[in-house]
């Protein structure tokens, strides 16, 4: 808050958007934010849609590992269950696509809690490894449950629709991806304030502790699972409407270890966080997909196909520079900004 | 408003607006859809350089981009237009595949390829609901089945096992009765292509299947799974996967005494020098079926693809992936002509390409390089003949003609996509 702005009330208190500015930031952000179409290329679209849908369920796995501290690295598996959910509800059912997006969600969210429960036993590094578990347990069943799921061949998914809605087109599907990411970030900001938000940390910070405090771990981290792995069927259902194709081979582990990434590059526990480190990790994706022609074209003496490892070693090398130089992420270097901004100009 | 803010609020605008104009600076339009390209003949390349697939998709990206250079700068494009080649490496990630075949559309190519299965199932209902032409240079049954804007430059996975299964019978089958066959299938579209038609056909073709057992890409040991199928005494061993994973699988059965015994063939996908260089020995006799003919052979394009590869790319010489992929690349230039040809450079669209350039491809010969490349209605596979080889002395030998794959109506089989 800038200097000489107070409050008057508990609700003024509690507003998440407390002074004119920030009314108008959000006003300029979503003003951008909603003309994209008109000036942007599919392609930026494309990018965009998918930005939007890994920030759904980088926000998920936040909740879970940075706001709880339960290590999951299955959460593309967690992810699958809700594409398929949703694939399977619209195509072979033929139900609405908004049926298809809140079941994906409860299916994600409930096989979520079921490999959640060793939580209450296990943590770290063996939570993980449970994690892991899930990961691989759920594409198996996808691969061999064909019936259901097209086994190895995949399964088409038609497009969302809603009423006589129907997003086919990148531009359409921005506005339907950012606005379900927008109610996503905003429902987890206010979480992160209430009772459960502040037993989730508290669980993290000393799960002994927490429960001498009259937490209850069971409930707890049950909670944190379905709600973390609830945003991943969201974001399932989301990605499966969006590609218009499904296969298992798209859920991979390396994928579970992106989005452990994003969320560590980004800041664990925080809001912006994913949201920072989706830009980042995506971007910096695209950045090297659209560079790496150019080197191999301007640069004939170095060996052919030289460009192919940046990806691999600028994502690595990422990691590791975030770990040392800036580990709590982004988040913080933006709060940071935020706090010289708020004495700007002195 | 507080009239100090004014500056912070003018400056957040400008802010926001530069970062919000930066993707369209970068993309350098305004604007999207399909359209005549604007100058050139462009096409888009989604490249598997990197991932999990690179051992087969960096030698094929290789080899259409040196294919291209050759036609560009030695034949002059076509009919004096310049090819404008769009690669981007997919690294084998579906999401990415998606944001590329986006952009692709968005470049106004005018059609696009990939190379394998995986990467066009990400690809093609884009595609598809966009009426934006492709072809994969490897596919499965459901690249092509039920048959709409994407094509195959190949006989698919199941046409390999048909291939073999019916060589098999007529060449190597010696017994009575209805001889055994194993299956050992990659766990991805590779292997369920060949499951596929094992499953439409085996009956016709008066085989037994006893085991289908799978594998995943980074196996590194099938012993247990051998050990399965070895108790069933096969006559025949059919593997349909990439060359490490039947490297392994062939090692294996060497090991566990099967093999020298039972036969063994390879799809197209699993049968390359790597196999031979992985497995050494052990792969001597084992059998493959393969679309295209062998780094030496004496045919039109050999002369001209030996040079480039050796010259650009020495490292894949006598890999057969660059041989698919300098044909494709002589299939994109002949699509390509026969488009100019029929509408003029001025009118092209994905569309036009479709109906005068992939539609009237008719007895193209990609240099000898593999089948003779056409359009048949109802029959997306655009060549549709492939040949067995077999590891002799180290070498891959062709021991039959080219043998044209018929087309199997997966799509009137209750079970297929189920």
């Amino acid at each position: 808050m800038p200097t000489g702005i107070r409050s008057y009330n508990y609700a003024q208190d509690m507003a998440i958007f407390r002074t004119r500015a920030h009314w108008v930031w959000l006003g300029v952000l979503l003003a951008c934010l909603f003309t994209g179409p008109l000036y942007w290329g599919n392609y930026w679209l494309g990018v965009a849609n998918l930005i939007g849908i890994t920030i759904i369920a980088a926000m998920g796995l936040n909740i879970l590992t940075g706001y709880c501290g339960q290590l999951s690295i299955g959460h593309a598996g967690f992810i699958a269950v809700g594409a398929y959910t949703a694939a399977v509800l619209t195509n072979r059912f033929e139900m609405p696509f908004l049926v298809g997006l809140i079941c994906a969600g409860f299916s994600s969210g409930l096989v979520g809690m079921i490999f959640g429960i060793p939580s209450l036993r296990v943590k770290g590094f063996y939570l993980a490894i449970s994690t892991i578990a899930a990961q691989f347990i759920i594409i198996w069943v996808i691969n061999h449950w064909t019936p259901v799921t097209g086994g190895f061949n995949g399964m088409s998914v038609p497009p969302a629709q809603i009423g006589r809605l129907t997003f086919i087109s990148q531009g359409s599907q921005f506005y339907l991806i950012m606005i379900i990411v927008m109610i996503v970030v905003f429902l987890a900001k206010n979480l992160s304030r209430t009772r459960a938000g502040r037993a989730f940390v508290a669980i993290r910070d000393n799960d002994i502790a927490a429960q001498v405090m009259g937490i209850s771990l069971f409930r707890y981290k049950l909670l944190a699972f379905f709600i973390g792995c609830f945003l991943a069927g969201i974001a399932g259902s989301l990605f499966a409407h969006w590609t218009g194709f499904l296969n298992a081979e798209n859920f991979t582990m390396m994928d579970s270890i992106l989005y452990v990434g994003i969320i560590i590059i980004g800041g664990l526990g925080t809001i912006v966080g994913p949201i920072f480190g989706v830009l980042f990790i995506r971007l910096l994706q695209q950045l090297i997909t659209q560079i790496s022609p150019v080197m191999e074209g301007t640069l004939p003496n170095l060996p052919a196909g030289f460009t192919t490892g940046i990806g691999p070693m600028v994502f690595g090398i990422a990691i590791i520079l975030f770990l040392i130089f800036m580990p709590r992420g982004l988040a913080h270097r933006w709060s940071l900004v935020r706090a010289s901004y708020r004495l700007w100009p002195f | 408003m507080n009239h100090r803010r004014l500056p912070k609020v003018a400056l957040a605008i400008v802010i926001t607006l530069a970062i919000a104009v930066v993707p369209l600076l970068s993309s350098g339009c305004i604007g999207a859809g399909p359209g005549p390209a604007p100058s050139g003949l462009k096409v888009g390349f989604s490249i598997c350089y990197t991932g999990v697939a690179a051992e087969k998709g960096r030698p094929m990206g290789n080899a259409k981009l040196d294919c291209m250079k050759y036609i560009n700068e030695e034949l002059g494009g076509i009919d004096g237009n310049q090819i404008e080649v769009i690669w981007r490496d997919n690294e084998y990630d579906a999401a990415k595949a998606v944001t590329i075949i986006n952009e692709l559309m968005n470049e106004d190519c005018l059609f696009f390829t990939t190379n394998s299965s995986k990467m066009m199932a990400a690809s093609m209902e884009i595609a598809n609901r966009a009426s934006f032409p492709g072809f994969t240079v490897f596919s499965s049954p459901v690249c092509t089945h039920p048959p709409q804007h994407i094509y195959g430059q190949m006989p698919d996975y199941g046409d390999d096992w048909a291939s073999f299964a019916t060589y098999y019978m007529d060449n190597i089958w010696q017994g009575s009765g209805k001889p055994k066959m194993a299956l050992h299938l990659l766990d991805n579209p590779t292997g369920s292509g060949a499951r596929d038609a094992a499953r439409a056909l085996a009956g016709d073709l008066g085989i037994e299947i006893v085991a289908d057992e799978e594998h995943s890409a980074t196996t590194i040991s099938e012993m247990e799974s051998l050990t399965r199928i070895k108790a069933l005494n096969p006559d025949v061993l059919y593997i349909s996967s990439t060359p490490q994973p039947t490297s392994i699988i062939v090692q294996n059965a060497v090991d566990l005494g099967m093999y020298p015994g039972v036969a063994i063939g390879c799809g197209h996908a699993s049968f390359t020098s790597v196999l031979v260089e992985l497995a050494g020995t052990d792969a001597e006799g084992v059998f493959g079926v393969y679309p295209t003919v062998n780094w030496g052979d004496n045919v039109p394009a050999m002369a001209k693809m030996t040079e480039y590869c050796q010259e650009l790319h020495p490292d894949d010489y006598g890999n057969m992936d660059y041989i698919t992929s300098w044909a494709e690349g002589l299939i994109v230039a002949e699509i390509l002509r026969l488009a100019v040809e029929n509408v003029g450079v001025g009118n092209l669209t994905p569309q036009a390409v479709e109906e005068h350039g992939f539609k009237k491809l008719d007895g193209f010969d990609a240099g000898g390089l593999h089948g003779p490349v056409s359009y048949t209605q109802g029959d997306n596979r655009l060549s549709k003949s492939v040949r067995v080889f077999q590891v002799q002395h180290g070498d891959i030998v062709p021991v039959s003609g080219w043998v044209e794959a018929p087309l199997i109506k997966y799509e009137d089989f209750d079970w297929f996509g189920q």
